[in-house]
């Protein structure tokens, strides 16, 4: 197969740059809203003045201070990061491979994360989220390489469609190991479950500051991504004729992938939709640039998992949602909504 | 002609099936159990209320694990035991021979049926549980070959539910028509060890105010046990310990209600009850909880184990309760609310 062609490069909308800003601020201004309700808001009732005064005066003796700061801050920041890196590393994926299907779960990426978390339960033995996301970590960024070496071989190295079968192939033989480390072991599968379904609660300030780091060197790394992914856009004979090396664009793309969805995926569990949806719904406001879809999906993702994380809180009386169960109920419907009501983009 | 031809057929069925049941016989003449089966016909008023009938006393058992340890203490040996978990680490099982026993099944869900009709059982021994209309390892979500053990022997079991002490009574029964000798066994020691552990156990916790809350703590949320789904804290309930009766158990899943960790502090209980067989791996998750320690009695350390679901026998009762006595015996009553 030779290069794909050139997909025909629709006369870019254009969308004053005023506007695009406007929106992103607008956004941002929800975000940070968004972001207060996360912290004053769950199964809890915590009044606004006490959640206040928690900050003020914290008193290491009184539940509801402890829950605001020692439980609602830790979650709230993984929930703006994870959402970000989620958002953003989905329109990187999308971009990368020209799939408007892709995200973490089917580039294996998830997969190894699962298999880090089993082999660690059940062939080490090792318990405690704190451990356990580390091994997810380096599990999906082995898998990620992985999925680079598998679709690189053979002629024209790692084009998009032998990237995707790699992607899908990686995934299913990286399950079948998990499943077949699982099986018959009852312990092992109530330990994943924690993690499997995919949420925000129980991961307090040492995961936090632990995974932080990662996933802010990710989300900056990602923001510069844009040129290399509109050259990218063009197809590959475009792309080299505007200068850009595609085999070094390809491995530093996937390398930001690795670390966003790698730390994303090992602190949170498998989370779905958020970086399938979010690089849609940012492509549907900005167009077909990734300089203005890459900054859109940094706000939009963590507006789309907070969002949800705050509802599931709120939902279930004194119990809770977990973000993954709440993301599955709303997002598929919406994403339904979304591709019968707009087009999707070309990729 | 055609007759005759079925009249061949129908004779070599008969043949075979007399071979089949002379080989029943055989392995019959060779109970594998201690006790000397009764002469005559046998009956046995199962937990669902069926009313087994057999010609002779059934000798060649198969039996869930937890049952086989009770039928046990009573000199009954089966021929074979499934279990839940592996044998090694089956609380029910600890410290008894096992020898010349089957195994069977070693995973909640999974039999061997294949192996267990070598075994040529006449009887089946697995609880009752009333409200799945099923005994164990024949449940909802076993493995449909699982479920065929059904179909080599008649199925009978005490029913879960209300107290422990009637699975201890009900295979003490069912022994006692198998021919064991139920006044001078094993049992019967046991079971004079649990009245004087019950006894025990009343005057320690009437002679506190103790509040008890069963809770099994996840990464996610904390579950707060609902003692009408547990029948030992039913029990405990009944012999004067005060448990906690959740107020918002699950619709679909009424054994618990699912607290987020943010209103761990829903209940105040002078003591937490944690599962004995998860212990210190589930105190390790909670403690990695801020809010753990808003719930005073985990804050003061009373936080003890919990004999959870998997009682059968008065040895193993006599054992868990005396063990509970002893850790409710030094807590602080004042605690909860």
């Amino acid at each position: 197969m030779t290069a794909a062609p050139a997909a025909p490069v629709a006369p870019p909308r254009a969308r004053p740059t005023t506007r695009l800003v406007a929106g992103l601020i607008a956004l941002g201004l929800l975000l940070i809203a968004l972001t207060f309700a996360s912290v004053a808001l769950g199964a809890r009732d915590i009044g606004l003045r006490d959640v206040a005064d928690a900050f003020v005066h914290f008193n290491s003796g009184a539940t509801d201070d402890t829950v605001a700061v020692q439980v609602r801050v830790p979650r709230t920041l993984l929930g703006l990061l994870v959402g970000a890196a989620l958002g953003l590393s989905g329109a990187i994926l999308q971009g990368l491979t020209r799939n408007p299907l892709a995200d973490p779960g089917i580039m294996g990426i998830n997969a190894g994360a699962t298999l880090g978390v089993v082999a660690a339960i059940t062939l080490l033995g090792l318990s405690g989220i704190g451990l356990l996301i580390w091994f997810g970590f380096a599990g999906a960024v082995v898998a990620t390489v992985l999925v680079y070496a598998v679709g690189s071989l053979g002629r024209d190295g790692a084009t998009p469609v032998k990237m995707a079968l790699a992607g899908a192939c990686v995934t299913a033989g990286l399950l079948a190991i998990s499943t077949g480390l699982l099986l018959g072991d009852i312990d092992a599968i109530n330990q994943l479950r924690f993690w499997q379904v995919g949420s925000l609660a129980g991961r307090y300030a040492p995961i936090v500051e632990g995974i932080a780091p990662f996933l802010a060197v990710g989300i900056l790394g990602g923001l510069l991504c844009g040129r290399p992914l509109n050259a990218l856009a063009l197809g590959e004979d475009a792309a080299r004729g505007l200068g850009l090396s595609i085999g070094k664009a390809r491995v530093g793309l996937l390398a930001v992938v690795a670390v966003l969805c790698g730390a994303a995926c090992a602190a949170c569990g498998p989370i779905v939709f958020v970086g399938l949806v979010v690089p849609h719904v940012a492509r549907f406001i900005c167009g077909p640039d990734y300089r203005w879809i890459l900054p859109y999906t940094v706000v939009l993702g963590p507006l789309m998992l907070l969002g949800s994380d705050v509802l599931g809180r709120l939902l279930d009386g004194s119990g809770e949602l977990q973000v993954g169960v709440v993301l599955g109920i709303i997002g598929a419907p919406f994403f339904i909504l979304l591709v019968r009501f707009s087009k999707l983009t070309e990729l | 002609m055609r007759n005759r031809l079925a009249l061949v057929a129908a004779t070599s069925l008969a043949l075979a099936l007399a071979a089949c049941s002379s080989d029943v016989k055989d392995g019959g003449d060779d109970p594998a159990s201690g006790a000397a089966a009764p002469e005559g016909p046998w009956s046995f008023t199962d937990g669902s209320g069926e009313v087994v009938e057999l010609d002779d006393a059934p000798t060649r058992i198969i039996a869930h694990s937890a049952e086989a340890a009770a039928l046990m203490s009573y000199g009954i040996k089966p021929v074979g035991i499934y279990g839940d978990e592996s044998v090694a680490t089956d609380p029910n099982l600890q410290g008894l021979d096992l020898t010349g026993i089957e195994i069977l099944g070693e995973e909640w869900g999974v039999i061997d049926v294949k192996l267990a009709s070598t075994l040529s059982p006449d009887l089946i021994v697995a609880d009752w549980w009333p409200a799945e209309k099923a005994h164990s390892g024949m449940e909802e979500g076993v493995k449909a070959e699982s479920k065929k053990i059904a179909d080599l022997a008649p199925v009978v079991g005490a029913t879960q539910g209300g107290s422990i002490l009637n699975l201890a009574e009900g295979y003490e029964e069912l022994a006692r028509s198998l021919g064991a000798d139920v006044e001078n066994s094993q049992g019967a020691e046991d079971k004079a060890a649990f009245e004087k552990a019950r006894e025990e156990f009343s005057e320690v916790v009437e002679g506190k105010d103790l509040t008890a809350l069963a809770v099994s703590p996840a990464t996610d949320l904390l579950y707060a046990a609902n003692p009408e789904y547990a029948p030992e804290l039913l029990d405990f309930e009944k012999w004067g310990l005060d448990v906690v009766e959740p107020d918002a158990p699950d619709a679909g899943f009424p054994y618990w209600e699912n607290l987020s960790w943010e209103n761990a502090d829903k209940y105040q209980p002078d003591v937490l009850l944690l599962d004995s067989r998860t212990f210190d791996e589930a105190l390790k998750t909670a403690k990695s909880q801020p809010t753990w320690n808003s719930i005073r009695a985990a804050k003061a350390g009373q936080v003890v184990e919990w004999p959870a679901f998997w009682l059968h026998t008065y040895g193993h009762y006599a054992t868990a309760l005396g063990k509970l006595t002893a850790d409710l015996s030094d807590l602080d009553d004042t605690i909860g609310d």
